[in-house]
């Protein structure tokens, strides 16, 4: 069949899935891809949103702008030469020119550049101009000279510049050491948590598609630790791997592996081991389950007639099992060892990333940033190379690899 | 020769059971512990009789504290109407697109199976910061809406799922319902629909369970207590200044009890579910 285009009755069933995806997938990557030239942080008043242009407190501005004629209309009264007078009234009438054509509005206004410019030169003028006037007027008594300076400072608080600020987080993530460190805690807890469920898996799996009896039964308790939430299941071995009440700790001191109970989280190596043994745990039978899955389309026939060549267990393994469950394997391992690089609950919840940082993943120095420090910015930064190696590795799996994930379709 | 066959056999035999019986007894081994613990007095709990498995009485004081007051029920009660908003929206739009992905040929179809496959590889936190802030400005926080978001994490698989079950329906069917007239939607709910239910059934329980045990976007979007779904609750629970073993693994075993009794009526489904996709046929 050839491809066509669709109907608008055809349409009509993907439409759902367009709206859906659309608003909670694809928008919110494209607006963190946004986040990441912004010095952007929920925290801070004047970066609380992303701004390309200069913005302007009105509100700070009548403020401020308002006070300076005040002082100014009450200095003008100690003053005695009609011609210095004057000057005070030029200036006062100058400010409330400005005054007029920025009425107070109760959100932050944007300025056009030529505005902006405008403004800084306006703030420039009248301190010059106040500064000589007062310097012309020192000997008057004039009661606000100190004031008057104070205001208009403040006028170049309410000019907020841009909050754009381009790659530069793309650029200081390389020299920053805590991220190396994320990511090398992220390699290590993928590598070996994948690697071991992966062997473990198979071997269960092979012992699996053996038994005869109670596989409803091994099926059934197999799915129990890939059912429970990982936040459940990261408490339960938190509880385990406790110093002072945990069964594991105390078997690990006892036998020698740590000199204390205490020792086991919070050293850097035992923290990481915990958590890659509770990882191993909570999906080596669920990765078991998926090969087995695998296992059970290979053809009995097969097995049969290597037996009849007279192939060995280990033959029949090499040249039969394992070429025709590649595909299996490769899409379990795939989708496994992605959902290893972004781990989150499981660490959150187990050490939430100590100690002093040794069991913090990319996804938990990510959240960090972002809901911890409020910077949405840099954290979104992280986030984004998460992605680039999520899609790296899937890359590598599809196409130097092979894994076939559309094939039916 | 034939001997040594047999006794070869048996030895395997033995070998692969003992191997099954460890392995079963690591898997149980962490909720047997867990539910020792929670009829533990808290006495018993720290110091030596941390280590034993009964400590001379059994107490529920655990589970009354964490059902009258810590309202580990009323998170069950969140966890259910969250997942099952979910489970139903997904299913919904999952069995359409499955439909259209399995049945018509059209134009952009590889790129809408391009990204709903990316979409279920990305990193989940990628959402998080966008979603948050939109929340944040429509008043969505702490509400049931953070069903809606769940879509990122449940739909992709809910999609490939229903478009396993669809191709193994034969296309005769459709092409003789449409010899007699019936429009697409009505093949669909007519024909396809009874046939595909095994699917959509399997795909409605794993939809549910991932739905469930989500975590990251309901503690982000739902910081209040009345709406803590199971697994914020629960981590919650240690989150204080000393941790009450106790009460956690009271907890532990309340909120494990409905996930038990879905994977022991369910089962079939379930791996079905998983392996589909996983598995070439």
């Amino acid at each position: 069949m050839v491809s066509k285009r669709i109907t608008f009755r055809e349409f009509l069933f993907i439409l759902p899935i367009l709206a859906i995806i659309s608003v909670f997938s694809i928008w919110p990557i494209l607006d963190s891809v946004k986040y990441t030239v912004f010095d952007y942080r929920l925290n801070d008043q004047q970066k609380s949103k992303m701004f390309l242009g200069d913005r302007f407190n009105t509100s700070a501005f009548n403020e401020n702008t308002k006070y300076i004629n005040f002082y100014l209309k009450k200095d003008m009264t100690l003053v005695e030469d009609t011609t210095q007078k004057q000057e005070f009234e030029r200036i006062m009438a100058y400010v409330g020119e400005m005054i007029s054509n920025y009425p107070e509005q109760s959100e932050n206004i944007k300025l056009s550049a030529s505005e902006s410019s405008a403004m800084k030169e306006f703030i420039v003028t009248v301190k010059n101009d106040v500064t000589h006037l007062y310097e012309q007027n020192k000997g008057a008594g004039l009661k606000n000279a100190e004031g008057i300076q104070m205001v208009i400072d403040e006028l170049n608080k309410c000019l907020i510049g841009s909050n754009f600020i381009g790659p530069t987080y793309y650029g200081q993530i390389f020299t920053d050491l805590r991220f190396w460190i994320a990511l090398k805690n992220t390699i290590i807890f993928t590598i070996f948590s994948v690697s071991i469920e992966f062997a473990a898996g198979l071997g269960l799996a092979m012992i699996m598609s053996k038994a005869m009896k109670g596989i409803g039964a091994i099926r059934t308790i197999s799915l129990i630790p890939w059912a429970i939430p990982t936040a459940v299941s990261a408490l339960m071995w938190s509880y385990m791997y406790d110093g002072g009440s945990g069964i594991i700790a105390k078997i690990a001191a006892d036998i020698g592996l740590v000199a204390s109970p205490e020792n086991l989280l919070l050293t850097s190596t035992g923290a990481m081991i915990c958590a890659i043994i509770a990882d191993i745990w909570k999906t080596t039978p669920y990765m078991a389950l998926l090969l087995l899955g695998g296992l059970q389309t290979i053809d009995a026939g097969l097995y049969e007639s290597s037996q009849i060549d007279g192939a060995g267990k280990i033959r029949t393994f090499l040249s039969i099992t394992l070429p025709l469950l590649k595909p299996s394997i490769l899409v379990a391992l795939l989708f496994r060892t992605l959902d290893a690089f972004r781990v989150h609950d499981l660490i959150a919840v187990l050490t939430g990333g100590g100690p002093g940082g040794s069991t913090e993943t990319l996804s938990i120095y990510a959240y960090k940033v972002m809901f911890g420090q409020t910077n949405f910015g840099y954290g979104s930064v992280i986030v984004m190379i998460m992605f680039v190696c999520v899609a790296a590795i899937a890359t590598l799996f599809v196409k130097v690899l092979g894994a076939d994930l559309m094939s039916k379709n | 020769m034939e001997k040594t066959q047999v006794g070869n056999s048996t030895l395997w035999k033995v070998t692969f059971a003992a191997f099954i019986t460890l392995f079963m007894l690591v898997i149980i081994f962490p909720f047997f512990w867990i539910l020792v613990t929670s009829f533990k007095p808290t006495s018993a709990i720290f110091g030596d009789g941390a280590y034993s498995i009964y400590s001379g009485s059994l107490v529920l004081d655990h589970f009354k504290t964490v059902i009258f007051e810590k309202g580990i029920p009323h998170s069950v009660v969140n966890s259910f109407v969250v997942a099952t908003s979910t489970m139903l929206y997904v299913v919904g739009i999952a069995i359409l697109a499955a439909y259209a992905i399995s049945r018509f040929n059209f134009i952009g179809k590889n790129i809408l199976l391009g990204i709903i496959l990316a979409i279920s590889m990305f990193p989940q936190m990628i959402v998080v910061g966008p979603i948050y802030n939109l929340f944040t400005q429509l008043g969505l926080t702490n509400s049931y809406f953070v069903a809606l978001p769940y879509s990122t994490i449940t739909l992709p698989s809910a999609v490939w799922i229903m478009v396993t079950h669809f191709n193994k329906i034969p296309m005769a069917l459709e092409e003789s319902a449409k010899i007699d007239g019936a429009t697409p939607f009505q093949t669909l709910s007519k024909v396809i629909f009874p046939l595909a239910a095994p699917g959509v059934f399997t795909t409605a329980i794993i939809t549910f369970i991932s739905a469930w045990n989500e975590y990251l976007l309901t503690i982000t979007l739902n910081t209040n207590k009345e709406y803590h779904t199971v697994p914020v609750a629960v981590s919650f629970l240690r989150d204080q200044f000393s941790i009450l073993w106790g009460q956690v693994s009271a907890a532990t075993i309340v909120v494990t009890i409905p996930t038990l009794i879905m994977v022991l009526l369910f089962q079939k489904q379930i791996v079905s579910g998983l392996i589909s996709g996983a598995v070439k046929e």
